[in-house]
């Protein structure tokens, strides 16, 4: 595409440096107002507390300690286990599913599964918790026909296997392009040196491949973690989460004045997701060392 | 993230040419910033003009219609209508067609008045319509009036939300049903009640006690969850009073819940017309006008829908009705009182199988539509009620206990 | 693969590879087959749940009812909408800024790719009580100021340019991540001084050269976009407006085999956009 006396006729511009950080100025402000505004007022808010009785407020910790016990204690940690089990399993299932796809000789089969998962993978909420109902749910179409008991769906393992339904594709979209940056010469290289299977992905595949997974396993984490529509339509409170917690201090027709609570929970969440964002980010470098 | 490479890869190429996403990019741009520019300046009508867009209400009479705390304050009801139908508009808020008999009240009001009603968000619950009012202040899509659990009424009244208005019926609604001032005051309510598919279930459970039965298993649900829809929240408060606790004690009726889960009864999908028709949720518990508004429907779909009222745990509570202070169309809303709390509009809720605030006195001057009163699930003695505080004390309670019940 | 053929001393026997390719398929055919039917499943049983019921036998009524449904073509217009909207925002916005961190302020970059990180950690759901927090303080903070009117304006709910907002943050790392590959593909600065010294003007080195040789990357920022706007449910829930999801949530509570046709209709909704896309895109090369 590019034209190489174009290319070739290109002297240094003497364009200031203050007038080309113009171009970023818009996205500067709408990024502050868009996203700082609400950022702070919800800090702000976790830590204002306010006397139901005598409508003051004044700065504190307690929405936060509050956040930090008993029942919202209990979603925050269920939630963290839920997205940590469900950004595991899929990264392993996806693993494998994109391993087989990209290593099998039909192409048009490689097409599919990556359109199906690019589809799946933008699939989620109200509609994904409908389509499991109506399987599994206690009575589903499945449920009736395998005589399964009632409950199967509604429990923490029933969550996860519907939440696997959109990462799992996610997770093959992630891994595929890394997996295909396994060049078979270093597959070859080990065959010829002798090593097994085995020993190829023990010794060359896998250490590779650290980086790409441990970030799919990060991104799988956050997509679950942040999940809420789903989870309402399906578990009610069966199953602990931060965000049902959020959205029933928020709206409804029982509680009122927990909504600096709802703002605390909402900080607890944001700081979980940049503890796991941490651990992404220079893997994320690192990985793309090897991905050229 | 990677997942962007691999899109790279299926999108090569785009059928957008460069000159079409020029010129239509230019363009969108430019009228999403004349839109903005153009219209999107000023300050608050209440700020800067006192009376603003109230003034029209009420002129007719030399009433500010914001203001004005009965319909004796326009002249008398006719004007009220008047000034009403001048406004042309009601906005509510909530109101589910299906609920309550709504749908054919707003039917109702509209064919009477001609005045058109914008019925936004029916599913929204009573904290939405409280944020609602906050929100939108000023702005013309700001609910009129409010349909609000009685302790939603309670706190908004303290924090200033509402307007002040006794409608003509006033003195007939209970003392312990409305805020002296005229802030709130209730509309109608219902008894909590077990709703059950009488065809897939061979014997419908008739008391909290019996659905602790092991034939029930993965059937018994609730309208939502207790600490966010209210008619589970008062399942949860009436079966307390089955199980040895008070207004006073809501643990009994946590522990039971926790009880139908450890049997493996309990089913945690909120019951909808949808869920009923899909077989998902066999046994309901929810208030009796819902359950008994479900049967005529389901009927058409061939589910033959029982309600029963748990003789173990009667747990009766009303909604209430306000008026937004900051209400787009003030003079339609008080009308809008007006018609619910008159022997028309009262009939009309009783119609949905709920039971109007005003129901005893017009058992009594006979005003009542018989035929619907007789259509009503069955109920022994008075009902009694909370205090706001017992109440306040009880949501505490289940805030922090309901997931450790039902968890797991 | 000659380099290391010419070296046989490092082949020691090994294992016998004329069983392995067969392995192979086994486990292929195994995991494939899996993962179909978890898949396939679900949506086929789906499929007959919504054709089928006990009382009518077999009818395709579901989806006519989609059509006659109250307020169907409202929520999706708007919806479509605030996804058309949030693509155009999003563009215009990060283009110009990632072209200028690569032009010389380099020293954005960093500012620049932490714009583009923030959001990922913050969710959803914590995101809309921020927004919605902060509305309800600014309506009474700024009341007396013009710019109350502007905040009205912004909540319009036949056009919510606060959505638009909010998505434009939403979607910023994604639309970020494609550009980012489809600029580091090219040489922009080249490019760019090339062109600025034969004569051409800003707006024509956008939009005839920079543009024209990341259409790809757009293209895929345009889906990701796409396909998020016209998912997304929690914040257009929460601060009550009537898009698409929260429609199809709001219509499904009264007719089981309706909801089930909507979801199945949302799933199909998604994977048109894709075809379209990728399917467009070959066309042209």
């Amino acid at each position: 595409m590019r034209d190489p006396a174009v290319t070739a006729a290109a002297p240094r511009g003497g364009h200031g440096r203050s007038k080309n950080s113009l171009g970023a100025l818009p996205l500067l402000a709408v990024v502050t107002v868009a996203f700082g505004i609400p950022a702070v007022t919800l800090l702000v808010g976790a830590f204002t507390v306010r006397d139901p009785a005598t409508r003051v407020s004044s700065i504190g910790t307690a929405n936060l300690s509050r956040s930090l016990q008993g029942a919202y204690l209990n979603a925050l940690l269920s939630s963290v286990r839920l997205s940590a089990v469900v950004a595991v399993v899929a990264a392993i299932l996806g693993t494998f599913l994109a391993q087989a796809v990209i290593t099998s000789r039909f192409t048009a089969l490689r097409e599919a599964v990556l359109t199906f998962s690019g589809v799946l993978a933008n699939f989620g909420g109200v509609p994904l918790a409908f389509i499991w109902i109506a399987t599994l749910g206690n009575s589903g179409v499945l449920t009736t026909a395998l005589g399964l008991g009632p409950g199967t769906l509604y429990n923490f393992w029933g969550l996860a296997l519907v939440y696997l339904y959109f990462s799992v594709p996610l997770m093959v979209l992630v891994v595929t392009p890394a997996l295909d940056g396994l060049r078979p010469q270093w597959r070859e290289a080990a065959q010829n040196s002798g090593a097994t299977t085995w020993q190829f992905w023990r010794h060359v595949g896998i250490p590779v491949l650290t980086p790409a997974l441990l970030g799919g396993v990060v991104l799988l984490f956050g997509g679950a973690f942040a999940a809420y529509a789903t989870a309402a339509a399906m578990v009610g409170s069966t199953v602990p989460l931060v965000t049902l917690q959020i959205a029933d201090a928020l709206t409804g027709d029982v509680l009122i004045g927990y909504e600096n609570i709802a703002l605390a929970l909402s900080l607890d969440m944001i700081v979980i997701a940049l503890l796991v964002m941490a651990v992404y980010l220079p893997l994320q470098r690192r990985s793309s060392r090897w991905l050229r | 993230m990677y997942k962007f490479v691999y899109f790279r890869e299926i999108l090569r190429d785009t059928p957008l040419g460069d000159t079409v996403i020029a010129s239509r990019v230019r363009l969108a741009g430019l009228a999403a910033f004349l839109l903005v520019g153009a219209t999107a300046c000023g300050a608050a009508p209440g700020t800067s003009t006192p009376s603003g867009a109230a003034s029209d209400g009420g002129s007719a009479a030399g009433v500010d219609a914001r203001t004005a705390t009965s319909a004796a304050d326009f002249g008398g009801l006719d004007k009220l209508v008047e000034a009403a139908k001048k406004e042309g508009k009601l906005h509510v808020i909530a109101l589910p067609p299906d609920w309550a008999n709504y749908g054919k009240i707003i039917e109702a009001f509209k064919a009477k008045y001609g005045i058109e009603i914008e019925s936004e968000t029916p599913d929204a619950a009573s904290a939405d319509e409280i944020n609602a009012v906050k929100t939108r202040k000023g702005q013309d899509r700001a609910p009129d009036v409010l349909d609000i659990g009685q302790s939603f009424a309670i706190s908004g009244a303290a924090e200033g939300l509402f307007a002040p208005y006794k409608v003509q019926t006033w003195d007939k609604i209970p003392e312990n049903q409305k805020e002296p001032s005229g802030l709130w005051f209730n509309d109608y309510g219902g008894y909590i009640s077990i709703g059950c598919d009488a065809k897939k279930i061979d014997k419908c459970p008739e008391t909290y006690a019996d659905l602790l039965k092991p034939e029930y298993k993965g059937k018994v649900a609730l309208n939502g969850n207790p600490t966010k829809s209210g008619s589970a929240f008062a399942g949860v408060y009436a079966a307390a009073l089955a199980n040895g606790g008070s207004f006073d004690d809501i643990q009994p009726g946590l522990d039971f819940f926790k009880k139908l889960k450890e049997s493996g009864n309990f089913n945690p999908v909120e019951t909808t017309p949808a869920t009923i028709e899909k077989g998902e949720t066999q046994i309901s518990i929810d208030w009796d006008y819902n359950n008994a508004a479900y049967a005529p429907k389901m009927a058409e779909k061939g589910i033959d829908w029982k309600t029963v009222i748990p003789g173990d745990g009667k747990y009766f509570q009303l909604y209430a009705q306000a008026i937004n202070k900051d209400a787009p169309h003030p003079a339609a809303a008080r009308l809008w009182q007006e018609f619910l709390y008159s022997t028309e509009g009262q009939n009309l809720y009783l119609g949905g199988f709920a039971r109007p605030v005003l129901l005893p006195a017009m058992q009594a001057d006979g005003s009542v539509d018989k035929a619907a009163e007789a259509n009503l699930p069955p109920v022994d003695g008075e009902p009694t009620f909370p205090t706001e505080a017992q109440v306040n004390k009880a949501k505490e309670v289940l805030a922090n206990g309901w997931g450790a019940a039902v968890s797991g | 693969m000659v380099a290391v053929a010419a070296l046989p001393d490092v082949t020691p026997g090994g294992p016998a590879p004329a069983a392995r390719p067969g392995q192979r398929r086994a486990w292929r055919g195994i995991v494939l087959v899996v993962a179909a039917l978890y898949f396939v499943v679900p949506m086929a049983v789906s499929f007959w749940f919504t054709v089928y019921s006990e009382g009518q036998g077999f009818s395709l009524a579901a989806y006519g009812r989609i059509l006659s449904a109250p307020g169907f073509l409202s929520s999706l217009l708007l919806s479509l909408g605030l996804a058309a909207a949030t693509i155009v925002v999003v563009l215009l916005l990060t283009l110009p800024a990632m072209l200028a961190v690569r032009l010389g302020a380099s020293r954005l970059g960093p500012v620049l790719e932490l714009i583009a990180t923030l959001p990922l950690v913050v969710p959803p759901i914590a995101y809309v009580v921020g927004i919605s927090t902060a509305l309800r303080g600014g309506i009474d903070a700024l009341a007396a100021t013009p710019l109350w009117a502007t905040l009205i304006a912004v909540q319009d709910e036949r056009f919510p340019i606060v959505l638009v907002l909010a998505y434009v943050v939403l979607t910023l790392p994604f639309a970020y991540r494609s550009l980012d590959a489809g600029l580091r593909a090219i040489d922009v600065r080249t490019l760019v001084e090339a062109a600025r010294n034969l004569g051409a003007s800003w707006p024509y080195v956008l939009f005839r050269v920079i543009i024209p040789n990341i259409r790809s990357a757009i293209a895929s920022a345009s889906f990701l976009t796409l396909a998020l706007v016209l998912g997304e449910y929690t914040v257009a829930a929460l601060l009550g407006y009537q898009t698409f999801p929260v429609w199809i949530v709001t219509i499904s509570g009264n007719d089981g085999q309706l909801s089930v046709a909507l979801s199945i209709i949302s799933l199909l909704l998604i994977w048109l956009l894709l075809l379209t896309l990728s399917g467009a895109g070959r066309k042209r090369s």
